[in-house]
C-alpha cells in the first residue's frame, strides 16, 4: 500500500489552504478532491476578506498566497455596502461601508471556480516539489484505523487503497468524512442556511456606471423586508468585473416551517424594482421564424441568428471593457476603438435588417446554483478532530455570520492554517496521538473568528446601531422588537452595547435573528421611509426547468442520494425546497431523480447521502 | 531498469466535427475550407504513449508525414502525450502517397531517431482514408510485432516485454479480450476503446505532474520540431510518393443519400380529437413491440 504523510480531503478554498500552509512548512501532503477539476463543485456568495482583528491573530489568504493581491483572479475591491429595506416598489437604504470596513484589510468579491484554480495552481507548485500534489476527480468512500500504527487507510471509488498519518478534511458543510467515522451528526435546519444565486452578465463598464464605482471598486447591495417572503434571511448583490451575483440566503429551519421554492425567493429579488434596474441590460430580440418556409431555410435562418446574437455580446462585452478593447486591438482584427464600434454597429445593424432582431431591456443570466452554509455560532464543531482527522471550513461548521456581517472563505483559509500548523507539529514529533486534535482544537478556539462564533462583537454592534441611527422612533410602534428599540431611540443604543452583553449572545441571536428583523422592521421602514423605484421592464425570469438544462453535468447512473422514508414530512418539504428540483411526489410517495442535483445536501437530513463519484455531478463555470 | 523510448504515429486529419466541414458541389470534401486537426485516433494513440510517459518515465517521440501545416496535430499530440521531440516528415516528394508509401517514409524516420524505439504507436485508422493499412505495413517495414486493436498494456522493464490486452470482434460471435505476452519491439496499433487506467495515488500524482508538463511543451512546441525533408531522411525515392504508391483508384462513386422512412406529422395539442388519435397510434406501436 501506498504511504503518504498527510492527506487533505476536499479542495475548496479551506483545503487549498491547508495544502498550501503545508508545502510552505516543508511538509509533504497530497490533496484529494471529488470535482474532475479544482473549483468545478464550489460555489460561494461571495466576499473574500482579509480581516485585522483588535485582539488575537487570523491568517489572511495574503499571507498565505504571497501574491495574491498582484497575480490572483479577483473581481473588485467591495467599497460600498449598503443595506436595502423593502417594501413593494419602495426601498430604505442604510449605508454599512463603515460595517464592512470594520477590522477588514480588504474585501473582494470573488467567484469560487476561478479563484480556487488560482490557489490550486500555488498550491500544486509547493506540494510538487515534496512529493506531493493534487488528485482531481476522485471521492472518498471510507476511512479506517490501521489498529498497530494508528494510520489512516482511505479508500475510494477510483483508486488504489493508501495509507496516510494525518487526514485535514475540508469535505464542505455536507462532510461525508466527519459523518462516517462519527465526529458530528448531521447539521441540523437549525444549523443551517440554504444560499441560491445566480449570475447575471454585465458588461464592466456598464457595472461601473451603474454603481457609480471606478473600475477597481467594487458594491455590495443587501436586501431585507418584503423580499423575504417572510423567511428569516435576505438576498444579496454583489459587483464582480463584468457580472454580478445576485443570491438569497435564507435559515433552512425558516424555510421548512414556511416551504418555499429557492428559485421563487430568488425570482422574488430580482424582480424588486431596485434589483431589476442593477441587472438590466440592453438584449437581442429573436424574431418569430416564419412557419411556411422550408425546414432548410428555418435552420439557415435559426443558425444565423444565433451566430450573430453571440458574435454580437462577444464584441459588445469586450467593447465595454479596457482589457477587451485592448485585447481586440492587440489581435490585430480591428484597428482601434472607433473601428470596434463601428464593427458592433454593423452588426446590430445586419441582425436587425437581414433577420429582423430587435433590441430590448431585460437581463442575462448565467449560471444558477444553491449551496448550505454552516452557521457558525449555532454548529460550529466544540471539538473539531477525531483522533488524527482535523476538521476546517465548512465540513467543521465555521462561519461568521451576524446580521450583514457575511463570512466564510477567510475562516476557512485561517482553519486550514491551523490545520496545517498542528499537522507538521505532529510530523516533527512524530506524534499523531489525541494530542494532534487537541492541539488544533485549542489553536482554533483561540481564534478571533471562532471569539466571534460566541459572542457579539459591541464595536461592532455600534457601528450597526449608528447606522441605524437616523431612523426616527416614532415611525415604528414599541411592538416591533428589541433591536429596534436600539436603533431608534439614542438613550437606547447608548445602553444597547451594555445590555446585548447582560443578556448574553445566546439570548440576543434569537432577537436579532427574528422575523421582526428580517422582515417585519425593515418592512415598515421601507413603507414609511422608504422612496419608491420603478422599474422600466419586466425581468423575464429563466424557468427552474431552464435554469437546470443550462449547467454542466456530468451524469452519473448510479444514485447518490437514497430517499430512506418517501412518506416522511420533511422529504415532501423536499419537493419545494431542492433548488434544482429533483425531488417529486406521486402517489403520496417522494421519489428522487438524481440527474439535475446540484450537490447543495438539502434534502441530506433523511437520505442517504454522499458526494457524486470523481468526476461526476455539477461542474459550475462560476462558482 | 532500462528506460523506454516510444513512438507515436499521427496524421493531421478533417476536423468531422460540427460546423468545420466544407464540401465541393459534387460531394467531395473541400480540403481547402476545412479546418484540419489531430486525428482523433492518432489522439488516443497519444494517450496510450502518455501512459508510458507516466507509468515508466518513457520518452515519447510524435511523427508525421505530411505538409507544413501538420505540424498544428504534433502539436496537439504533444500536449496529450508530453512528447519530447516533434518529427514531421515533409517534402514535395512525398504527395500522393498511399499507405505503402507512408509507411516507408515512416520506417526511414524511425530507424533514423536517436534512440532505438521499444514501441511504436499507431491509431486504429484514419478518420479520412478509413483503410487502417497504415499502422500494420510500417510495422512489417520495420519488422516489428505488430498487436492489432491493443485495449491496454504494461511492460515488465526488466525482462523488456510488454503485456497487451485485444480487443477481437468478430462478426455474430461474443466480443474476446485475448492477453499476449511479445518481447519489445512492438509495434501497437491502438483500439479506439483504449483507456488508460491510473489506479494509484503516486500513478495519479506522476499524470498531474506529466500533462502539467505537455501544456507548456506544446505551448513552445516549435522548440520541440525538427522538420525533415526527403533527403534529410535519405529515402529511397522509388518507395516514396506517388512513384512508390502500387494503389489505382479505379473509382469514385457518391453514397447515395438514403431516403427517410419515418415521417412526422404535427399534432395541435389543444385538440382532444387529435390527442385521441396520437393515443390510438402509441396503443398499435405497442402491441406491435410485444414479443409473441
Amino acid at each position: 500500500m501506498e504511504k503518504y504523510d498527510v492527506a487533505v480531503i476536499g479542495g475548496g478554498s479551506a483545503g487549498l489552504a491547508a495544502l498550501k500552509q503545508l508545502s510552505n512548512l516543508g511538509k509533504q501532503a497530497i490533496l484529494i478532491e471529488a470535482g474532475s477539476k479544482i473549483g468545478s463543485k464550489n460555489l460561494s456568495g461571495g466576499i473574500l476578506y482579509s480581516k485585522k482583528p483588535k485582539k488575537g491573530q487570523v491568517t489572511n489568504v495574503e499571507q498565505v498566497y504571497e501574491n495574491f493581491l498582484d497575480d490572483a483572479p479577483l473581481e473588485r475591491k467591495i467599497t460600498k455596502y449598503i443595506l436595502h429595506s423593502t417594501s413593494k416598489d419602495k426601498v430604505y437604504s442604510m449605508d454599512l461601508t463603515a460595517a464592512h470596513d470594520y477590522q477588514a484589510n480588504f474585501g473582494y468579491s470573488v467567484l469560487m471556480n476561478k479563484l480556487n484554480s488560482w490557489f490550486a495552481k500555488q498550491a500544486q507548485e509547493s506540494a510538487e516539489k515534496l512529493g506531493g500534489g493534487i488528485i482531481p476527480g476522485v471521492h472518498v468512500k471510507s476511512l479506517s484505523w490501521n489498529e498497530q500504527t494508528g494510520t489512516i487507510i482511505i479508500q475510494t471509488d477510483e483508486l488504489d487503497e493508501f495509507e496516510v498519518k494525518a487526514v485535514i478534511a475540508a469535505d464542505g458543510v455536507n462532510s461525508e468524512i466527519a459523518e462516517m467515522v462519527g465526529a458530528r451528526k448531521k447539521f441540523t435546519t437549525e444549523q443551517l442556511y440554504q444560499g441560491v444565486k445566480v449570475i447575471v452578465k454585465l458588461p464592466e463598464e456598464i457595472i461601473d456606471e451603474r454603481f457609480a464605482i471606478s473600475s477597481d471598486e467594487g458594491a455590495a447591495h443587501l436586501f431585507a423586508g418584503d423580499i423575504t417572503l417572510n423567511h428569516i434571511g435576505g438576498g444579496f448583490l454583489y459587483t464582480n468585473r463584468d457580472t454580478l451575483s445576485v443570491g438569497a440566503v435564507y435559515h433552512l429551519d425558516s424555510l421548512i416551517r414556511n416551504p418555499a421554492e429557492p428559485y421563487t425567493l430568488i425570482d422574488t429579488l430580482l424582480k424588486n424594482p431596485m434589483v431589476s434596474e442593477f441587472i438590466k441590460d440592453k438584449v437581442p430580440i429573436k424574431p418569430d421564424i416564419d412557419k411556411n418556409l422550408s425546414q432548410e431555410e428555418k435552420l439557415r435562418i435559426r443558425f444565423g441568428v444565433a451566430k450573430l446574437i453571440k458574435t454580437w455580446y462577444d464584441i459588445r462585452e469586450a467593447n465595454f471593457s479596457p482589457s477587451g478593447r485592448e485585447r481586440l486591438i492587440e489581435s490585430g482584427k480591428y484597428k482601434d476603438v472607433e473601428d470596434i464600434q463601428s464593427t458592433l454597429l454593423s452588426i446590430q445593424e445586419k441582425m436587425s435588417e437581414k433577420f429582423g432582431v430587435t433590441f430590448g431591456t431585460d437581463y442575462l443570466e448565467d449560471e444558477y446554483g444553491a449551496k448550505l452554509v454552516p452557521d457558525g455560532k449555532r454548529c460550529r464543531m466544540k471539538k473539531p478532530f477525531f483522533k488524527n482527522i482535523l476538521f476546517i471550513g465548512d465540513a467543521a461548521g465555521r462561519g461568521v455570520f451576524v446580521g450583514p456581517r457575511i463570512e466564510g472563505i477567510n475562516v476557512g483559509i485561517d482553519d486550514g492554517v491551523h490545520a496545517a500548523n498542528a499537522v507538521a507539529r505532529a510530523l516533527d514529533k512524530n506524534d499523531f496521538s489525541n494530542s494532534l486534535g487537541e492541539f488544533y482544537s485549542k489553536s482554533i478556539e483561540h481564534s478571533p473568528y471562532t471569539v466571534d462564533m460566541k459572542q457579539i462583537d459591541k464595536d461592532y454592534l455600534k457601528i450597526f446601531l449608528d447606522a441605524a441611527k437616523d431612523v426616527p422612533t416614532d415611525i415604528i410602534g414599541v411592538r416591533y422588537g428589541t433591536i429596534l428599540k436600539m436603533m431608534s431611540s439614542d438613550t437606547f443604543r447608548g445602553i444597547a452595547i451594555k445590555f446585548a452583553n447582560i443578556i448574553g449572545y445566546d439570548k440576543l441571536i434569537p432577537i436579532i435573528e427574528s422575523e421582526e428583523t428580517y422582515v417585519k422592521v425593515p418592512t415598515i421602514l421601507a413603507e414609511k421611509l422608504g422612496k419608491s423605484i420603478s422599474a422600466s421592464y419586466l425581468p423575464t425570469i429563466p424557468p427552474i426547468a431552464d435554469r437546470i438544462a443550462n449547467l454542466n453535468y456530468n451524469d452519473d447512473n448510479l444514485a447518490h442520494i437514497k430517499v430512506l422514508n418517501s412518506s416522511s414530512e420533511y422529504m415532501k418539504k423536499m419537493v419545494i425546497l431542492c433548488p434544482s428540483k429533483c425531488y417529486s411526489e406521486e402517489g403520496g410517495k417522494v421519489i428522487i431523480q438524481h440527474e439535475g442535483c446540484i450537490d447543495c445536501g438539502t434534502c441530506s437530513q433523511e437520505t442517504e447521502w454522499h458526494h457524486p463519484r470523481g468526476e461526476k455531478g455539477i461542474h459550475y463555470q462560476y462558482g | 531498469m532500462g528506460t523506454l523510448n516510444i513512438t507515436v504515429i499521427i496524421k493531421l486529419e478533417p476536423d468531422f466535427s460540427e460546423g468545420n466541414v466544407s464540401y465541393n458541389p459534387d460531394g467531395t470534401l473541400n480540403r481547402a475550407e476545412t479546418k484540419n486537426t489531430l486525428g482523433p485516433h492518432s489522439g488516443i494513440a497519444a494517450h496510450a504513449a502518455f501512459f508510458g510517459r507516466v507509468m515508466y518515465d518513457a520518452k515519447v517521440f510524435i511523427v508525421t508525414m505530411g505538409p507544413p501545416i501538420a505540424d498544428l496535430a504534433l502539436q496537439q499530440a504533444q500536449q496529450i502525450s508530453d512528447a519530447e521531440e516533434l518529427h514531421l516528415y515533409s517534402d514535395r516528394l512525398f504527395a500522393g502517397a498511399d499507405t505503402l508509401g507512408t509507411a516507408e517514409v515512416l520506417r526511414v524516420g524511425i530507424e533514423k531517431m536517436p534512440h532505438k524505439m521499444d514501441i511504436v504507436f499507431s491509431g486504429h485508422r484514419a478518420s479520412d482514408g478509413e483503410t487502417g493499412q497504415t499502422g500494420p505495413q510500417t510495422a512489417w517495414k520495420l519488422g516489428f510485432t505488430f498487436l492489432g486493436n491493443v485495449i491496454s498494456y504494461s511492460v515488465d522493464l526488466e525482462t523488456r516485454t510488454i503485456r497487451a490486452k485485444r480487443l477481437i470482434s468478430l462478426q455474430g460471435s461474443p466480443n474476446v479480450v485475448e492477453e499476449v505476452e511479445a518481447p519489445l519491439p512492438v509495434f501497437i496499433s491502438i483500439d479506439p476503446t483504449y483507456k488508460s487506467n491510473y489506479d494509484a495515488v503516486s500513478q495519479r500524482l506522476a499524470f498531474e505532474k506529466y500533462q502539467k508538463e505537455a501544456i507548456q511543451r506544446a505551448q513552445n512546441f516549435k522548440d520541440y520540431l525538427k522538420v525533415f525533408n526527403a533527403k534529410e531522411l535519405g529515402v529511397d525515392e522509388t518507395l516514396v510518393g506517388l512513384p512508390g504508391s502500387p494503389t489505382i483508384v479505379y473509382k469514385v462513386e457518391r453514397v447515395p443519400k438514403s431516403t427517410a422512412t419515418r415521417r412526422a406529422e404535427v399534432i395541435d395539442g389543444t385538440d382532444p380529437e387529435q390527442i385521441r388519435k396520437v393515443v390510438t397510434k402509441m396503443k398499435e406501436a405497442l402491441s406491435a413491440m410485444v414479443i409473441k
